[in-house]
């Protein structure tokens, strides 16, 4: 059930045999533009010339789309309706309900942050299912992230999905005791504590142990770590790091010249 | 030469006023396999952390004495230069794995990628390490997927490839079968005759008489009792102080009462019961008759 322990997805593609840092800088140059930029248009066509092809390329639509419906969707139509109602703009009324008016500034606007978290969330998205968190965390220290930081990225990746098995467990273990969890919402929030309890204290526990057995195996270390796995760093790597950067570049000016 | 020396250590962990450990004064030989019993709470975890260095370095808390394990006095060093000394594997196998490794293999190499040894060493070490330890065929699992069995061979093969001076073993056969504590123990002494020195707390007291060279008996702090397995492990005192004790140990001291065990030692392991008994007559082929 929690087989999956990430979000990549192994399969052999040109996006997938990148070096890991230039994901990242992919994935940070599309938000960049998609937030520098002006033009209410720009998310969008980020959205559908870069990332749609992305995850045509990477051979991952499926799963994309599958996470798109699930959740980017929903919560890009939920902000893109609570921005159009109650963000502030003094223009023409479009849309009027229960005394709540929607303009079109607001409209306009409330359009444009909803189509950049959805490049946002999609670009990471991109990144996590095509890149092995394993790569990726030896990639960027040897690049030189602190090791403890790249842990942490790294570890709650596969972490979460275990603590998620873990609820299961205990929800399970709380329901064959007679624990509520059909009827209504103020008894089954009651019913929360006990599962809430067992899961935050094991878990605390269970940092201060891991702790000691990463210790244990070095982790403080201040010798240069080495890596089992080679990542290749190519020279196309290279050159797509600087295109990328001279994207930003060019749409960080046109945001700060708007001449 | 003793390669672990504790000399009048007490401790107590922070916001407690309870000793876990009372005045412990202890020798350990280079090559030596020793065991440690005790009751619940007897501080035997405390003790394998304190060999460790995670007493005082990771836990803090007030402790007093000296703790030299491989030469180096504790308070004089760091915790990640003492772990290249002492290998510490505990109990809880799902909390040793380091979240960070997608397979096995990987995981086992995460030590030595952290206290930078070559790609190459790496590669031959970890394959070595994992044909000993018997998981050469889980290389590509992923961690997360085995069994609390299997869990507990890597974190034991996790610690063996950083090839330690000193290995401490708190419960690491806790959640194997009978067939998969064999063939760990099997590992532990054939680290141990290679001339690891090998600290284990062990609840299997049958496995600990055949495998240990002396036994160390703890409670509430203290160290009560040492000496070779036999003598300690099959003690009365042992048993009056609440410590498991073997079922050999308890028939053999009924039978004793029954003048049917002549041997002054109790036996621990069922060899030693077996031979014992073979020398009384009432158990013997021929007195049966009468």
């Amino acid at each position: 059930m929690h087989e999956r322990l990430s979000f990549f997805v192994r399969r052999d593609s040109p996006i997938h045999s990148l070096n890991p840092m230039t994901k990242v800088v992919l994935a940070f140059s599309l938000v960049l533009i998609a937030f520098s930029s002006p033009w209410y248009w720009t998310p969008l066509t980020i959205f559908l010339l870069v990332i749609v092809p992305l995850t045509l390329i990477g051979k991952v639509a499926r799963e994309y789309w599958n996470f798109f419906f699930k959740v980017i969707l929903p919560t890009v139509l939920v902000l893109f309706i609570m921005q159009a109602l109650f963000l502030p703009g003094e223009s023409k009324i479009i849309f009027d309900i229960f005394g709540l008016e929607i303009t079109e500034l607001s409209a306009r606007l409330a359009f444009r942050n909803a189509t950049r978290i959805a490049v946002m969330v999609s670009s990471f998205t991109i990144l996590l299912l095509t890149t092995h968190p394993s790569e990726l965390m030896s990639d960027l220290t040897r690049r030189g992230l602190p090791g403890q930081f790249a842990y942490v990225i790294i570890s709650s990746l596969q972490i979460i999905p275990q603590m998620q098995a873990k609820a299961q467990t205990i929800i399970s273990a709380q329901r064959s005791r007679g624990l509520d969890t059909q009827s209504s919402f103020l008894r089954r929030a009651g019913s929360l504590i006990p599962l809430v309890g067992p899961l935050v204290f094991g878990s605390l526990v269970e940092v201060e142990e891991r702790a000691i057995a990463i210790e244990a195996r070095g982790f403080t270390s201040p010798k240069t770590k080495t890596s089992l796995h080679e990542i290749p760093d190519t020279s196309t790597d290279k050159r797509i790091r600087w295109l990328l950067a001279a994207f930003v570049l060019i749409s960080l000016a046109l945001r700060l010249w708007p001449s | 030469m003793a390669v672990v020396n504790l000399q009048n250590v007490t401790y107590k962990y922070p916001l407690t006023s309870s000793l876990v450990l009372q005045d412990i004064n202890l020798q350990i030989e280079d090559g030596e396999f020793v065991a440690i019993v005790g009751p619940n709470g007897a501080g035997k975890s405390t003790l394998c952390y304190t060999i460790a260095g995670f007493v005082p370095h990771f836990f803090k808390g007030e402790m007093t004495g000296t703790v030299e394990v491989a030469g180096i006095e504790s308070h004089n060093s760091s915790l990640h230069e003492w772990v290249l000394n002492v290998g510490l594997a505990f109990q809880n196998p799902f909390n040793q794995i380091s979240g960070a490794k997608y397979t096995v293999f990987e995981e086992i190499a995460f030590g030595l990628e952290n206290i930078g040894v070559p790609r190459d060493e790496m590669l031959a070490r970890v394959s070595e390490v994992m044909k000993l330890t018997g998981i050469s065929d889980l290389a590509d699992r992923s961690p997360y997927s085995l069994s609390g069995g299997q869990q507990q061979r890597v974190a034991l093969t996790s610690i063996l490839v950083m090839q330690p001076k000193v290995l401490v073993l708190d419960e690491p056969t806790s959640q194997m079968d009978p067939i998969g504590t064999r063939e760990v123990f099997g590992v532990i002494r054939k680290m141990a005759e290679q001339g690891m020195t090998v600290i284990l707390v062990e609840h299997k007291v049958e496995w600990i008489a055949q495998f240990t060279d002396r036994v160390i008996a703890l409670k509430d702090g203290k160290i009560l009792l040492e000496g070779p397995p036999r003598d300690v492990l099959s003690s009365l005192v042992l048993e009056e102080n609440g410590f498991g004790i073997s079922r050999y140990t308890s028939v053999a001291r009924k039978a004793t009462a029954l003048n049917l065990w002549k041997d002054a030692r109790l036996p621990v392991t069922l060899d030693e019961a077996a031979e014992g008994f073979a020398h009384t007559t009432a158990f013997s082929p021929k007195g049966r008759g009468e």
